[in-house]
């Protein structure tokens, strides 16, 4: 048991060391920074107050926030709807499509993100290839405005971040006992109800990874509003990127990403809470 | 799986060792800091050619981020750096600009006197202007039933859900204060505040606010009217020439771009030498056809291929950003997000 | 079963055309003779020729790959020990370690990268690919952490505990027993965690020295003038040539494969 117990130490003193240092020192900065004072111009007072934490208080800023988390909810529940079923189908796969669906999952990431978005938005302007496709199909008399709409965003957020949540649920669907499923069916469970009470309950640790790698930096991600949005919706990621740049208040900026960081982190909370993942317990 | 690894790991190797192969030991270097295609490779070459300095090309995304990254450095590290004027201004403030020697610069008599004495630098002493801008209005006359002469036309209820804007919070401010006439860089809060009003009633009419290739969505027919700033209407005319542009009435924005050397930088001398390469007429032509800003150079203004970049004779003064104070610049960013929130 | 597989198989394959759409997209517009990704106005190839004679942008694609494969790599090193650890500790210190060390994904890159950069620049650190080595080894530690943990969750422990009855010592029965089994998970993590590093450039930006660039910084830096399409030449060039490794490596491995068989 002693043995035992000093291999899991040598194992995790790499990550304590690392963290230690270089997460959590630069966040102690982070959080001090967010109690400074803005010099006039450029640079940091080093004087403690509260002001940044009452701005935000103000109700252009909350609007901020609220409008961050509605996107990231809708952007998120797009991607569990979609990414859940294709890592659950991937893992189905022969290993020889498996190998193969995740050399195609992974090649997308040698062209830039910034670039693919700008395919998007060749795809999704008013005379795009979008357009033309429903008009020729005889769906649409009139073009239809997506660009710079709510819903270009969301695609935009889909299209981004779907690969984190596939992974996920593919590598913890990946290593599913398909025997049990059939064990169930064989017991006479309905597929769906073989599949809820056996692969789901399974699958939900790589599902709220999934979760956790999407809904966190869609808060964040401002080029996407910025690109298919065309800026007309404010996130915090976006305003915080304001600050830090033309605003030059950067104990504003510490301050906001100081709340946003507590906001995400009670989300998260709230999330396990309901889904009861006590195997996660920690990460929260 | 493996595959996949083991060719990232190939690349990682292979493509390395083939730059470094590309890249020849020069004993005499330089580090050029600014944005990316600030300078057309043909000149670098000419450059490194003609001196046997070889121009290390360094990039910033935002004049904070290069603010940030120099006084870090305590002016070190870098040997030449274009930015924008408000940004220069605090550089200077700091400390972290050296005074330039215009002995050693055999070019100095060629900037245009226009770009000289700005508020950034009053005496000319830290800066030779490299490129100016004047955000302008550009429109689609084919698409757009009104004649737009000025900022107020902007706010016609015909151009509903059709307007690109540049995304820089104090210019917009200051483009309005122009259309309400107030000063570009109004400091009275109480003025600030009617600015905010104004711009709420733009919103309807806005359809994008984007700071980079803002000038595709008037191309692209997803906006028939843009503001835009200068390299931007460059690129819009030569795709369009159709397309109409507008000199504001109510006054011109303005901006320039500087070129100066850190206080610390290691080799001063071959940034003398730069500056003086780039302020050579036949140098700076080529660059300002290639970056598609207003040429800042007087002796290269009929050396340029696209004349449209020499500033017309009627624009005589324009409002650069200035510096100002906290409070004030706090009550136009508050505008800013209360405007881009009531776009959508 | 045999009418779920062809359903799910088209289902697979239409996300993966949705996928390929936009990069589609930009292969086609790589051969475009304008500037501006507006319309199609004529083929060229002028931007690949001017990729060719841009030498700083293959030595920044350089950087990058170097950077990514790194920093992956050591990540991968400190987030599966970290995950497999966590799972055996009990102290009171854990759940705050583990949390700390996923926050850089809760925290705006922006913010992060000037952070970043104040702290090293307290601690000293020479600019260059040290200090982004170890930033992106920050936000690509977490890719692993977690992917690994929700591998191990559900695990059945005895399985270790077996093989060291058995007689195998703790590194071998990490070796030979675990690390076979969560290999998917650090696979996938380390995949996604060097897809970020490649595509990083907001904390890169921050952490870079001066004469060190990486392809993302090339690419996002040229928004004052316009990005141009020879990125979009310069991601087509890579996707062919990852392309045509992973052919002539499959080719390598079918004709040794048969020669196996016929020996």
């Amino acid at each position: 048991m002693k043995k035992k117990k000093s291999g899991a130490v040598w194992m995790i003193l790499p990550l304590y060391i690392f963290t230690i240092i270089f997460v959590a020192g630069p966040l102690l900065y982070m959080v001090a920074l967010s109690f400074a004072q803005p010099k006039a111009g450029h640079g940091v007072e080093w004087i403690f107050t509260l002001e940044n934490y009452k701005k935000i208080l103000d109700p252009v800023y909350m609007q901020t926030f609220t409008g961050s988390f509605k996107l990231a909810l809708t952007s998120t529940l797009f991607i569990c709807l979609i990414g859940y079923p294709f890592g659950y189908f991937m893992a189905k796969l022969s290993d020889k499509w498996k190998k193969r669906a995740m050399i195609f999952l992974m090649l997308p990431f040698w062209v830039n993100s910034l670039i693919r978005l700008y395919g998007w938005m060749i795809i999704l302007q008013t005379k795009g290839l979008l357009n033309h496709a429903l008009k020729s199909l005889g769906l649409i008399d009139k073009p239809l405005r997506i660009l710079y709409s709510y819903p270009a965003i969301v695609i935009g957020m889909t299209y981004v971040l779907l690969p984190f949540m596939i992974l996920s649920v593919y590598s913890s669907a990946e290593k599913l006992d398909w025997s049990l499923v059939e064990a169930a069916r064989d017991l006479g469970a309905k597929p769906f109800k073989a599949f809820w009470t056996v692969s789901f309950k399974l699958t939900l640790p790589g599902l709220l990874s999934g979760v956790i790698l999407t809904f966190v930096p869609s808060m964040g991600l401002f080029f996407i509003a910025d690109i298919l949005g065309g800026n007309k919706i404010v996130l915090v990621g976006s305003l915080i990127q304001e600050q830090m740049t033309r605003g030059s208040n950067w104990p504003f900026a510490a301050a906001l990403a100081v709340v946003l960081m507590i906001l995400t982190t009670l989300m998260i909370m709230l999330y396990r809470k309901i889904t009861n993942a006590k195997e996660l317990e920690g990460v929260g | 799986m493996k595959k996949l690894v083991v060719c990232a790991l190939c690349a990682a190797l292979v493509v390395p060792t083939l730059a470094v192969s590309v890249s020849a030991d020069d004993s005499k270097e330089l580090v050029l800091y600014t944005w990316e295609n600030m300078f057309p490779q043909e000149v670098l070459d000419g450059f490194e050619e003609e001196t046997g300095i070889k121009v290390v090309y360094s990039n910033f995304d935002t004049d904070e981020n290069m603010l940030e990254k120099l006084s870090m450095a305590k002016g070190g590290d870098y040997d030449v750096i274009v930015a924008d004027d408000y940004i220069i201004q605090t550089a200077i403030e700091e400390g972290l600009v050296e005074k330039l020697d215009t002995s050693k610069l055999t070019g100095w008599k060629n900037i245009n006197p226009l770009y000289q004495g700005q508020f950034y630098d009053p005496n000319d002493e830290y800066t030779a202007p490299y490129g100016a801008g004047i955000p302008l209005i550009v429109y689609d006359p084919e698409l757009v039933d009104i004649d737009i002469k000025g900022y107020n036309d902007l706010w016609d209820a015909s151009l509903e859900d059709s307007i690109a804007l540049t995304a820089n919070y104090r210019v917009l401010n200051g483009i309005t204060n122009l259309a309400l006439g107030q000063d570009f860089n109004d400091q009275n809060t109480d003025d600030i505040a009617k600015t905010g009003e104004k711009l709420l009633e733009l919103a309807p009419n806005v359809r994008l606010i984007q700071d980079d290739n803002t000038q595709d969505a008037l191309l692209n027919g997803e906006a028939s009217v843009a503001f835009l700033y200068t390299s931007q209407v460059t690129t819009a005319l030569q795709e369009n020439p159709d397309l109409k542009v507008v000199y504001p009435e109510e006054g011109l924005g303005f901006g320039v771009m500087g070129m100066f050397i850190p206080s610390q930088a290691p080799d001063k001398d071959e940034a003398y030498q730069f500056m003086d390469y780039i302020l050579q007429p036949e140098n700076a032509a080529k660059c300002f056809d290639y970056i598609g800003y207003y040429c800042t150079n007087k002796a290269a203004d009929s050396l340029l291929e696209n004349q449209d970049l020499v500033v017309p004779d009627s624009v005589t003064e324009g409002s650069a950003v200035e510096n100002i104070s906290a409070e004030a610049d706090e009550a136009y960013n508050k505008n800013w997000t209360e405007f881009k929130a009531a776009c959508n | 079963m045999k009418k779920n597989s062809k359903l799910s198989g088209f289902y697979l394959g239409l996300i993966f055309v949705l996928m390929y759409l936009p990069i589609a997209v930009v292969i086609v517009f790589s051969f475009n003779e304008s500037k501006l990704p507006v319309r199609f106005t004529g083929f060229s190839l002028k931007w690949y020729q001017q990729l060719f004679s841009d030498s700083a942008m293959i030595e920044a694609l350089g950087n990058s790959l170097f950077l990514g494969v790194v920093s992956c790599l050591v990540s991968a090193v400190i987030g599966t020990l970290g995950a497999v650890g966590l799972s055996r500790i009990h102290w009171k210190t854990k759940g705050a370690l583990e949390y700390i060390s996923i926050l850089p994904l809760m925290i705006p890159e922006i913010i992060l990268g000037m952070v970043m950069m104040a702290f090293f620049y307290m601690l000293n650190l020479p600019f260059g690919m040290l200090t982004l080595l170890i930033g992106h080894t920050v936000f690509c530690v977490p890719y692993i952490l977690m992917e690994v943990k929700a591998r191990l969750a559900g695990m059945d422990p005895s399985l270790e505990e077996a093989a060291r009855d058995l007689g195998a010592g703790p590194f071998r029965a990490f070796w030979d027993i675990i690390l076979p089994l969560i290999m998917p998970a650090v696979m996938s993590g380390s995949l996604l965690a060097f897809a970020m590093s490649m595509d990083d450039v907001v904390i890169s930006i921050f952490i870079n020295g001066p004469r060190l660039s990486t392809l993302p910084i090339k690419v996002y830096t040229q928004i004052k003038t316009g990005v141009t399409p020879e990125v979009n030449a310069l991601c087509t060039i890579m996707l062919a040539v990852t392309i045509l490794i992973l052919l002539i490596y499959t080719a390598i491995g079918k004709i040794t494969g048969r020669n196996q068989k016929n020996n």
